[in-house]
């Protein structure tokens, strides 16, 4: 009688090192070579990039930037052009503003930007229209925002017409809009110009794009009829905080309330506050930010002495750069912020307020 | 001669019960034509005797005129037609019921070849200028001119207080004008809603691993910490964050 044949396994098997040890689970994993808890990062960095061949079609995502980056909703319809590009399109991304963020994790190929801030809607369309004719794309998407690609998308669209406005839901084949405050679906067969509602598309790929930089023979400014007379801001105080911009934040690490007040006016932020602030009285009910308050959207959130509960980050959650002060370097804001400083708010406060009202003193106190 | 202003309505339907009513786009839109100096003509597209019409003239207008159509009638070129000799059309943002996709301002401005402002807060009539304050995100307004003949459609949070009154309900007039006469084939195919939209994500091919991978493992999101420093350099860190990022102009 023969023995039965000794199972043999690689030792050196793909692990991962967690707190109770070496983990050899590898369901599924072949090859060899040990990944010491590095698993993730190396498969992050070992996305393959989507276009494989020349391409011998298009299609174009039409985007303003901010501030030279994208924002949540821009990025999303560069996404959603990516996950609509068959094998053989390229993707190309028109860009209206200084841009500095990489698309390549968008799954943009070609990238042309018109680095130009002032609104000129028929000169964009213009550039719009040297781009269809440059690069004939099958379809074209916009983010269908109040400003910026709504406007322009529909100045499109009335133009070139089979359009699809308030796009709600997006696969291959269809787009589906919503009506009647979102009773009824009306479902058509991809249109050429998409315009999309904000968060109907995942933006994390699994592939990237080649995102290399393309140029654009722009048309000669012609003489529109409309005219920039520049833009004003609305002073943070008189706005809403669901619309402001930049919020700065008290909790109930902050005791010294003129100061935070006069920081928030040196910053022109708007002010929000944490529950226990406004159940402490220091803050009216109105300014209250979290789960039973106010849902804000703001590109910077300062939060000050906020350990940050999870009903505070519920209405944080569309922010995009959030920066916070706590002295407890554990507290839950500090996995939330972008920025975290660990110290007592009063003193950073204090000199927060001196470096923006007075630069040239406080250079010389530390010189001293 | 003064001023034609022609107001493209539409007939909004309450959310909740489904009753047809004016649309609040257009009665803002209503109340600012309301303010301007000149001869406003109310103009719509579709059944003459929907009982939402007559909320406007409740709202303020005298007369309302009403091109008669059909759901799948040709509504811009209707437009368009009675439109050709007005300096000034104002109209909502977006309808509430129909196609409600924000288009029609652009189309009928396409149409008669004018130049078009949207999102508009208020306006002035400077001579045959017209200066236009536009909606824009987070806090900011724009400030446009525009030579007359224009198109301008105004943004829901525009700054007005509409009244509605029944005693100018029933002193106001509605008025059928010719119908529309070309029709069009809509390529929308409507069905009850029975699901919660479905988002577009890409597909993803992974081995048992990497999906334990991501069941298991999290990925700490958290930034950077400062713990070390005196409050003047920690200051000084979060004015170069700011500045990093194009936050601050200081």
């Amino acid at each position: 009688m023969q023995d039965a044949p000794i199972p043999r396994r690689n030792p050196r098997r793909p692990a991962v090192l967690t707190a109770a040890g070496l983990k050899r689970i590898t369901l599924g994993e072949q090859g060899e070579g040990s990944v010491f808890g590095a698993a993730l990062p190396a498969e992050a960095a070992a996305k393959p990039i989507r276009l494989t061949t020349e391409p011998s079609s298009a299609l174009l995502a039409v985007v303003h930037a901010d501030r030279g980056a994208l924002d949540g909703h821009a990025r999303q319809v560069v996404a959603a052009a990516a996950l609509l590009a068959e094998p053989s399109d390229a993707v190309v991304v028109l860009v209206f503003g200084a841009l500095s963020d990489d698309l390549a994790p968008l799954g943009a190929d070609r990238v042309i930007v018109s680095p130009d801030e002032a609104w000129r809607p028929d000169y964009e369309v213009a550039c719009l229209r040297a781009a269809i004719d440059q690069v004939q794309p099958r379809h074209i998407l916009f983010p269908d925002t109040e400003a910026g690609g709504g406007d322009l998308g529909r100045r499109l669209a009335a133009i070139e017409g089979d359009a699809a406005a308030h796009v709600a839901e997006l696969d291959r084949s269809c787009a589906t809009t919503r009506r009647r405050g979102g009773r009824l679906a009306a479902r058509r067969a991809l249109p050429k110009i998409l315009l999309l509602d904000p968060d109907i598309v995942d933006p994390d790929l699994p592939f990237l794009g080649r995102a290399e930089t393309a140029s654009l023979a722009l048309p000669v400014e012609g003489s529109g009829k409309l005219c920039d007379l520049g833009r004003q801001s609305v002073p943070a105080a008189d706005l809403p905080l669901e619309e402001a911009d930049f919020i700065l934040s008290a909790g109930n690490g902050v005791a010294d309330i003129p100061t935070f007040l006069s920081l928030a006016d040196a910053f022109g932020a708007a002010v929000g506050a944490s529950r226990v602030a406004v159940d402490d009285g220091k803050f009216p009910r109105a300014k209250q930010i979290g789960a039973t308050g106010k849902t804000v959207s703001a590109s910077v959130y300062m939060a000050i002495g906020i350990s940050g509960a999870i009903q505070h980050l519920q209405g944080i959650k569309a922010c995009r750069h959030v920066i916070a002060i706590n002295s407890d370097a554990s507290a839950p804001i500090a996995k939330r912020a972008d920025l975290t400083i660990v110290a007592d708010a009063q003193d950073v406060m204090r000199h927060l307020l001196r470096e923006m009202t007075d630069p040239g003193r406080n250079d010389m106190e530390e010189g001293s | 001669m003064s001023l034609r202003i022609s107001l493209l309505v539409s007939v909004g339907r309450n959310p909740v019960s489904g009753t047809p009513r004016a649309c609040r786009n257009d009665v803002a839109a209503l109340e600012i034509a309301r303010s301007l100096a000149g001869e406003l003509t109310l103009l719509h597209a579709g059944e003459v005797g929907n009982p939402g019409l007559a909320d406007y003239l409740a709202y303020g207008a005298d007369r309302l005129e009403v091109v008669p159509a059909s759901p799948d009638s040709d509504i811009v070129a209707a437009l368009a037609d009675q439109l050709g000799n007005t300096d000034l059309i104002l109209c909502g943002s977006r309808a509430e019921d129909g196609e409600e996709s924000g288009m029609l301002p652009y189309l009928v401005a396409q149409r008669l070849k004018r130049p078009i402002i949207g999102q508009a807060l208020s306006l002035t009539i400077i001579g045959d200028h017209v200066e236009v304050t536009q909606f824009l995100p987070k806090g900011a307004r724009r400030l446009v001119r525009v030579a007359l003949p224009a198109v301008v459609a105004i943004h829901p949070r525009a700054p007005v207080r509409p009244r509605y009154a029944f005693a100018r309900k029933r002193a106001g007039t509605i008025v059928a004008l010719a119908p529309a006469t070309g029709s069009q084939a809509s390529p929308w195919h409507i069905e009850p809603v029975t699901r919660a939209p479905i988002k577009f994500k890409a597909h993803k091919k992974e081995a048992g691993h990497s999906r334990m991978q991501s069941a298991i493992a999290s990925v700490s999101k958290g930034g950077e910490v400062l713990t070390e420093g005196s409050a003047a350099e920690k200051a000084q860190a979060i004015l170069a964050y700011l500045r990093r990022h194009r936050l601050t102009d200081h």
